[in-house]
C-alpha cells in the first residue's frame, strides 16, 4: 500500500482530533509514531524515505486503516464499565449533586454508575458488575460514544 | 454556502461515502455517525470524523433520531445529511432538527408528513392537477374494499397507507380474491408499519414505473433532471434504473415533467426528490403513484445524464442557496444505466451474502461509474441491505450504455463472497430487455423463470 503525504496528514489529524496519547502504524516501508506525551511528537525517518504518491482519484484504501485506541492498561483483577451508547456522560443526578459513585466505592450490578443523556433524556448507567470503582475515565459532560470504557473497576 | 461548516452525516455504506465526497467538493466537513459494525468502513476513514453511536443493531444506531441529533450536538455539526433509507424519510429526524436549531439536508418536516402518507400526498397530487391511479381514499375492511374495487374495476391493488418497498402491497384478480387480499395486506402493513390502514389502486398489468428526479430550492426554484425507468424490478425492489425513458414521445414526456413540477410547486418543495409514476403501456397513460422526498438510491442516472450534482445541490439548498442551475441549462445528454450490485445469491432464491470480500477489482474506462464503499479485505456485515455498490455505464444512446454496462460488467472481479454481477449480465444480454419489451412484472414472470432454466 502506498501512503501519500495526504493519508499522512489525516492521520495526524485523526489523533489529534482524538483522545489517545500516541499512535503507531506500520505499513509496507511506512513507520509512523506520534506522541502527545512529554517527548516532543517525532516521525520516523523511514516516512521520508517512502515512495510518496498521488492518491489515486477512486478512493481504493487496499487495507484498513487501524485507529483504535490504545487499550488501557488494565490490572488483571482489573475490566472497564462501558458506554451503552453515544451521549453526553454525567457524574451526578444535577450540578451539584453529589457524584453517583467515588473513587474507592463498592458498586454492585445494579448500581447507577453515570447518566447519558441523549437529547435531554438521561439515561442510568448500571455498573453490571460487583467491584470497586477505582478510575473515572471521562470528564462530566464529555461526549462519549457507544463501548467507550468510563470507569476503571476492580472486581470483587 | 456560507452557512454549513460541518455536517453530520447519518448514513451508512456507499450513501455516506457519496455525502461525503459532495461535503468534500464543498468544503464542508464531516462526522460520520456509525454503529459498532462499522467501524472500517470506508465512510469512517473518509470522514473529517468519526463516531460510534451505537450497536450494529440499527435500531439502537441508524434508526435512532435521538442518538442521531445528539452526535450532530456534541460534535458541533450544523446540519444532518440522512442519506436514503433509515431517517431520511422520518418526521421525527426533521421535527427533531427544527426545534434543536439544526439544518436538516431534507424537506421541512411538513413536508416529509404530507408526502410520507401517501393517501395525503394522493390528495396533494389530485390538488395539483396531476393525474391519479383511478383508486380509492381509506378502506375500513374487506367489505369496504368490495364495494370500492367494483367501482374502481378488477383488477386492484391494496396498498399499505403508511407502506413503501412494496410491503403491504397485494392484487385481487377478482371478488372472490378481495376479502383474503385485503386480510393479508392489512396484517402485513400493521406488522411492517405498525399501522393497518390500506387503500386502493386499479391495478395495471403492462406498466412500467417511471420517476421524475426533481430539485426545489426556499426561492421558490424548482426544476426537473429528467425522467428515470425503473421496471426491471423484483419483489417490488428496483434492480435496473435507467434513464432517459426511451418509451416515452417527447409529448408525453413534456406531460410528465411538467406534472411532477406542478407537485413540487404546490407543495413548495425543498430538497431533491422523485415523483414516481406508473406509465401504461397500453393506454399511453401515465399516474402519479407517490413522491420520494430524499436522494434516492439511483440518482446518479440522472446526474450522468445532466452532468449535475444532487448531494451538493441538496446541501446548497439546505444553506439556504438558490439551485446552481436552472431549468434551461439542464439538457439531457446520451442514456445512462444503474445495475444496483448485491451481495446475494440469484441462484438461491437471492439469498443476501454477509462476508469478506477477498478480491474487489471493479471496472474502470469512460462512461463507467462506481458508487461503492467496498474494497479488498472488506467484510460486509450481516445487519444491514445487501447493496454493496451502484455501477453505472452513460454511452450516446441506450445500445451504446448496454454494451459499455456489458463490459463492465464482465471487467467487474468479486471474489469472497456471491454477488448478482453475472444476474445483471444475462438481463443485459436478453433480447427482451435490449428491445426494451418489458414491464414491472417482466423481470419476475418471464426472465426469472428463463433464468432459472439455464441453471439447471
Amino acid at each position: 500500500m502506498a501512503v501519500s503525504k495526504e493519508d499522512v496528514k489525516s492521520l495526524i489529524k485523526i489523533f489529534e482530533q482524538s483522545d489517545w496519547q500516541e499512535m503507531r502504524l506500520e505499513v509496507d516501508g511506512l513507520k509512523l509514531m506520534v506522541s502527545k506525551s512529554g517527548e516532543a511528537a517525532r516521525v520516523a525517518p523511514a516516512t521520508l524515505a517512502a515512495p510518496v504518491v498521488a492518491a489515486p482519484a477512486a478512493p481504493a484504501p487496499s487495507a484498513p486503516v487501524l485507529v483504535a485506541p490504545t487499550p488501557l492498561p488494565l490490572a488483571g483483577n482489573q475490566t472497564v464499565i462501558k458506554a451503552p451508547n453515544l451521549g453526553s456522560f454525567w457524574r451526578q443526578p444535577k450540578p451539584g449533586a453529589p457524584a453517583y459513585v467515588e473513587i474507592g466505592q463498592s458498586i454492585d450490578e445494579d448500581t447507577t454508575v453515570a447518566l447519558i443523556e441523549v437529547m435531554k433524556l438521561f439515561t442510568p448507567v448500571k455498573a453490571g458488575i460487583r467491584a470497586k470503582i477505582v478510575r473515572c475515565l471521562v470528564e462530566d459532560g464529555e461526549m462519549v460514544e457507544y463501548d467507550m470504557p468510563l470507569f476503571v473497576v476492580e472486581k470483587i | 454556502m456560507a452557512q454549513l461548516k460541518r455536517v453530520l452525516v447519518a448514513n451508512r455504506g456507499e450513501i455516506a461515502v457519496r455525502v461525503i465526497r459532495a461535503c468534500e467538493a464543498l468544503g464542508i466537513e464531516t462526522v460520520l455517525a456509525m454503529s459498532a459494525a462499522d467501524r472500517d468502513t470506508m465512510g469512517a476513514k473518509l470522514a473529517t470524523r468519526a463516531v460510534c453511536i451505537g450497536p450494529a443493531s440499527s435500531t439502537q444506531s441508524y434508526l435512532n433520531a435521538n442518538l442521531i441529533a445528539q452526535a450532530a450536538r456534541s460534535t458541533h455539526c450544523d446540519a444532518i445529511h440522512p442519506g436514503y433509507g433509515f431517517l431520511s424519510e422520518r418526521y421525527e429526524l426533521a421535527k427533531l432538527c427544527e426545534d434543536n436549531a439544526i439544518i436538516f439536508v431534507g424537506p421541512s418536516a411538513d413536508s416529509i408528513r404530507k408526502v410520507g402518507d401517501k393517501l395525503i400526498a394522493r390528495t396533494m397530487a389530485a390538488a395539483a392537477g396531476v393525474p391519479i391511479v383511478p383508486g380509492s381514499e381509506r378502506v375500513e375492511d374487506a367489505e369496504h374494499a368490495a364495494a370500492t374495487a367494483a367501482n374502481i374495476g378488477y383488477p386492484v391493488m391494496l396498498k399499505a397507507a403508511a407502506g413503501g418497498g412494496g410491503r403491504g402491497v397485494f392484487v385481487a384478480l377478482n371478488p372472490a380474491e378481495i376479502h383474503t387480499s385485503f386480510e393479508r395486506a392489512s396484517a402485513e402493513a400493521r406488522a411492517a408499519f405498525g399501522d393497518g390502514s390500506l387503500y386502493m389502486e386499479r391495478y395495471i398489468g403492462n406498466a412500467r414505473h417511471i420517476e421524475v428526479q426533481v430539485l426545489g430550492d426556499s426561492h421558490g426554484n424548482a426544476i426537473h433532471l429528467g425522467e428515470r425507468d425503473c421496471s426491471i424490478q423484483r419483489r417490488y425492489q428496483k434492480v435496473i434504473e435507467e434513464g432517459p425513458a426511451t418509451i416515452l414521445t417527447p409529448a408525453l414526456r413534456m406531460r410528465l415533467h411538467h406534472a411532477a413540477l406542478s407537485l413540487v410547486k404546490h407543495l413548495n418543495y425543498r430538497n431533491a426528490g422523485t415523483v414516481e409514476f406508473l406509465y401504461d403501456a397500453d393506454r399511453q397513460e401515465f399516474f402519479f403513484i407517490e413522491m420520494n422526498a430524499r436522494v434516492q438510491v439511483e440518482h446518479p442516472v440522472s446526474e450522468l445524464i445532466t452532468g449535475v450534482d444532487i448531494v451538493q445541490e441538496q446541501l446548497r439548498i439546505a444553506a439556504g442557496d438558490a439551485l446552481s442551475v436552472d431549468q434551461d441549462s439542464i439538457k439531457v445528454t446520451g442514456h445512462a444505466i444503474e445495475c444496483r450490485i448485491n451481495a446475494e445469491s440469484p441462484e438461491n432464491d437471492f439469498m443476501p451474502r454477509a462476508g469478506r470480500i477477498n478480491l474487489w477489482q471493479p471496472p474502470q474506462g469512460e462512461g463507467i461509474r462506481l458508487d461503492s464503499h467496498c474494497y479488498s479485505g472488506y467484510l460486509v456485515p450481516p445487519y444491514y441491505d445487501s447493496m454493496i455498490g451502484k455501477l453505472l455505464a452513460h454511452g450516446v444512446d441506450r445500445p451504446a450504455a448496454i454494451r459499455r454496462m456489458s463490459q463492465a460488467l464482465d471487467q467487474f472481479r468479486v471474489d469472497g463472497i456471491a454477488t448478482n454481477i453475472e444476474f445483471h449480465k444475462a438481463v443485459l444480454a436478453d433480447d427482451e430487455y435490449v428491445a426494451g419489451r418489458v414491464n414491472t412484472k417482466w423481470l419476475e414472470n418471464v426472465f426469472l423463470p428463463r433464468f432459472q432454466k439455464g441453471l439447471h
